[in-house]
């Protein structure tokens, strides 16, 4: 480092050798202790300056009293950026949830002040930070990159042993002599000139500096050129594999070409004349809900292995309430949730109305039911799935329960209940 | 005013003197002035509602008078230990009051037994779980398996241990603090910080197996298991808050007056303000879950509090316990200004009173209505609303002030001798503490 330094000079009637470079900048000088900083920056600030700052390696209690710093706005800029993140985190929510795209979601309101809290309160969090963090950079003018004190080799010890003041020469109250003998009269153990550049060539940065941000920001550019690239043209190329022993596994997936066997597919069904475990199903009443035969239509009873219980109907109530209601509603009249939502949306689509006296479900005979349930029926999708033999009756037993309760008339009711009934 | 260390001020009183016996005889009064008066309330009242007995009111009220005074030795038994296991430098001016405010235990502990021993011996109307219908198999099938561990010999075992875990670890941190005050020996110090990491593990167990136990029992239905650290944020609220009105009433005395200043009230004050907020984002991560889980065994705990008039109960504490102290107390001199910070301290020790009788009275309240026929129409914790009365009792604040009693006859034993450690290595920085 080109530094001019002009080591402790106690008679401050010489002036101080202007060894250097550029103006003067400013004056260093160097205190044993925190405490003789501490004393310095009191009277150097009775003093009347300004314009210097104090250097420590670690924090100085009591530091901002002495050099009469006022107290930080900081806490001020995190309450605003914490309210802000309030503000704005509920607003967000009420914006996306409750106005802009209300959503019916199982009927539960759209907008909701518990649910809200969480998303609120670390919004709030996020923005004290960010306000916290980047509030203190710009109150602190960072990032700075260089200042005119790293020309001395004496201030780069303050990062490690060296308790320094410094004074800028733009204080008004700035005199080359009278600011020396000042920071010696407070027990300086050494002061120190530091001036400005002064040869214009090293004043601007080097070139082969310049050529390295140019040549960085340049390479940094290129994944996204190629990104753009790729997406504005077209190719007859293949992809670029980057992991082709993942992309290619030895294994066939399902219904996929192969030419080993003679039909030439990858799939290989049941061995003819075999029937796996548990897959014969050969009662067409159960599982398929026809009478047995040729020719024989959609069975009107029950098949002999569902019981008529009240069991088998709280069983048939339970899987209807979990699979059916949801379109069709509890009580079968198919307003369930799906249709309010398809309501809330604007649409219009009923689900079936499984109940409607002299209707088609209600003519239907029990077999084409349990095999709507089983296979579906128009847009409705087949349960086969997801509900086993049994289940899909009781809920064939629970649908006539339903339509029985829904039509119900005066008559059906027991005569020695019929009085409480008004 | 500004130097790294500094030494005790010459002038400094640091002498207990008569300060201890004078408060516990302070403590001996208002005890027994309180506690007669809640006794001749509950034998001039009526049984409130059916037929359990009158004693009902004054035991649940006890039961939250004692979990008060408990709650603010076990906020001072923590920031005790915690000054010690992260070498805590600014505690150090005020530890021998924090050690003296955590060794009030063996006192609480044994005026606790007000309501352990009629459990033991057969007093079925404090918790439900001692009731004999706790057994019925049609109204509590989901209870039954919790019968084992919430019998009330288990209990008082519990207690029992309870009580000498808390009472031993304040004993401990005391007597060493205090041996170092004789022998100004250092390495006390370096004893007590290797202690303090096992301490707080135990401290923690038997902190939230209590609240688990004492007040959470009350609904012994209920699931929650952040519960113990809930009552815990609520307890070091109230502490902190009692730390700061018990400093100030030293220093009334003269004594300790250039020692601690507005430097330690002020990070004693951000300790309130912390766990202020800590109460209640425990508190809303209990609620919030629940609340949207929205599973019966839960929800019962909140319905009963969240309907009828006990809403308004908990509509106050969300503004009286946190919104409105967390937005004054965000601000540096709410805390450095002594009528200020003693005015938070004393709301805030009243909304901590307010929160324990949050958790308890309901489940007194369901009780009243149990015994009165409710559980035809509902199971515990359930059912009308027009069941959740706020029937505030004047009972409810002699036992607590009686119970305060308590708690200052119990620090009143404790502050004797120096009420400063002035041999900690430590306490040089705690004079110079300077908050930026």
């Amino acid at each position: 480092m080109a530094t001019s330094t002009t080591d402790t000079t106690l008679d401050p009637h010489e002036p101080p050798i202007a060894t250097g470079d550029g103006e003067l900048y400013g004056i260093l000088a160097e205190y044993d202790t925190p405490g003789e900083l501490i004393e310095a920056a009191r009277k150097v600030r009775d003093a009347g300056y300004s314009e210097f700052d104090c250097f420590s390696p670690f924090p100085v209690h009591g530091i901002d009293e002495a050099m009469g710093i006022k107290r930080t706005i900081l806490p001020l800029i995190v309450f605003g950026g914490g309210f802000t993140g309030l503000v704005g985190g509920v607003f967000l929510q009420w914006w996306m949830n409750a106005y802009n795209w209300p959503w019916n979601i199982s009927g539960k309101p759209s907008w909701s002040i518990p649910a809200n809290v969480p998303i609120a309160f670390e919004a709030t969090i996020l923005f004290s930070v960010f306000a916290a963090f980047f509030g203190m950079w710009i109150l602190n003018k960072l990032p700075q990159v260089w200042h005119p004190f790293f020309r001395s080799d004496r201030f780069a010890r303050v990062t490690d042993d060296a308790f320094v003041l410094g004074i800028e020469s733009r204080d008004r109250r700035f005199d080359a002599v009278a600011t020396r003998k000042l920071l010696q009269d407070a027990g300086a153990i050494a002061v120190e000139d530091v001036y400005l550049e002064g040869d214009p060539a090293r004043k601007t940065m080097p070139k082969w500096i310049v050529a390295f941000i140019v040549a960085s920001t340049a390479f940094t550019l290129i994944p996204f050129a190629i990104a753009a690239k790729a997406r504005n043209s077209h190719s007859n190329q293949p992809h670029v594999h980057l992991f082709p022993d993942m992309d290619f596994q030895p294994k066939f997936k399902s219904d996929t070409a192969m030419d080993l066997f003679a039909d030439g597919r990858a799939n290989r069904g049941d061995v003819p004349g075999t029937v796996a475990r548990g897959q014969l199903k050969g009662d067409d009443e159960f599982y398929r809900g026809l009478a047995g035969g040729d020719g024989g239509g959609w069975i009107t009873g029950f098949p002999k292995q569902l019981e008529i219980s009240d069991a088998t109907m709280k069983r048939g109530q339970n899987r209807y309430n979990i699979y059916c209601s949801a379109c069709h509603g509890y009580d079968g009249r198919g307003n369930g949730v799906v249709p309010q939502r398809v309501a809330a949306s604007g649409g219009a689509w009923q689900a079936r109305n499984l109940v409607e006296a002299g209707g088609p479900t209600v003519l239907m005979p029990n077999g084409q039911l349990y095999n709507t349930i089983s296979n579906g029926y128009n847009t409705m999708m087949g349960y086969a799935a997801q509900i086993p033999h049994a289940d899909r009756w009781a809920i064939v037993l629970y649908v006539r329960a339903l339509q029985r309760s829904q039509n119900a008339s005066r008559e059906d009711i027991p005569p020695d209940q019929q009085g409480s009934i008004r | 005013m500004s130097a790294l260390q500094k030494t005790l001020h010459p002038d400094e009183k640091i002498k207990a003197g008569k300060l201890g016996s004078s408060l516990s005889k302070i403590g001996v009064g208002i005890a027994v002035i309180f506690l007669g008066l809640s006794i001749i309330l509950t034998l001039m009242g009526s049984p409130s509602g059916g037929h359990e007995s009158k004693w009902a009111r004054f035991f649940h009220a006890y039961v939250i008078g004692w979990s008060y005074i408990f709650s603010i030795s076990v906020g001072m038994l923590w920031i005790v230990m915690l000054h010690h296991l992260v070498r805590g430098r600014w505690v150090t001016a005020v530890r021998r009051v924090c050690e003296a405010m955590a060794g009030a235990f063996p006192v609480i502990f044994i005026a606790g037994l007000g309501f352990v021993l009629p459990l033991v011996f057969g007093y079925k109307d404090l918790y439900y779980w001692a009731h004999p219908d706790a057994h019925n198999h049609e109204l509590n099938h989901h209870l039954l398996h919790k019968l084992g561990w919430l019998s009330p010999n288990f209990f008082f075992v519990r207690y029992v241990i309870y009580g000498a875990a808390f009472s031993f670890l304040a004993w401990y941190f005391q007597k060493k603090s205090r041996q170092q005050d004789e022998s100004g020996d250092p390495k006390i110090s370096e004893t007590l910080r290797i202690a303090s990491a096992p301490a707080m593990i135990l401290y923690s167990i038997v902190t939230c197996m209590a609240a688990f136990d004492i007040l959470m029992s009350m609904a012994p239905k209920w699931y929650s298991t952040i519960y113990g650290v809930n009552f815990w944020g609520s307890a070091c609220v109230g502490a902190f808050a009692a730390l700061a009105l018990i400093l100030l009433g030293i220093q009334r005395t003269g004594r300790l007056t250039h020692s601690v200043n507005a430097e330690h009230f002020h990070d004693i004050g951000k300790w309130m303000f912390a766990f202020t907020f800590f109460w209640a984002y425990t508190a809303f991560s209990q609620f919030m879950l629940q609340w949207y889980g929205n599973m019966p065994e839960e929800t019962h705990w909140y319905k009963y509090r969240m309907f009828g008039e006990w809403q308004w109960v908990s509509i106050a504490m969300i503004v009286g316990f946190w919104a409105f102290p967390f937005v004054f107390l965000l601000s540096r001199w709410t805390k450095r200004i002594m009528p200020s910070l003693v005015f938070f301290a004393v709301w805030q020790l009243v909304f901590h009173w307010l929160d324990l009788y949050w958790n308890v009275m309901p489940s007194y309240q369901w009780q009243v209505a149990f015994h009165d026929g409710a559980r035809i129409v509902a199971g515990p914790l359930s059912g009308n609303t027009a069941f959740h009365h706020v029937a505030f009792s004047p009972v409810d604040v002699t036992v607590w002030l009686g119970l305060i009693g308590v708690f200052l006859i119990g620090l009143g034993r404790n502050l004797v001798g120096n009420l400063i450690p002035v041999k900690d290595p430590t306490l040089p920085l705690s004079l110079a503490h300077e908050v930026q």
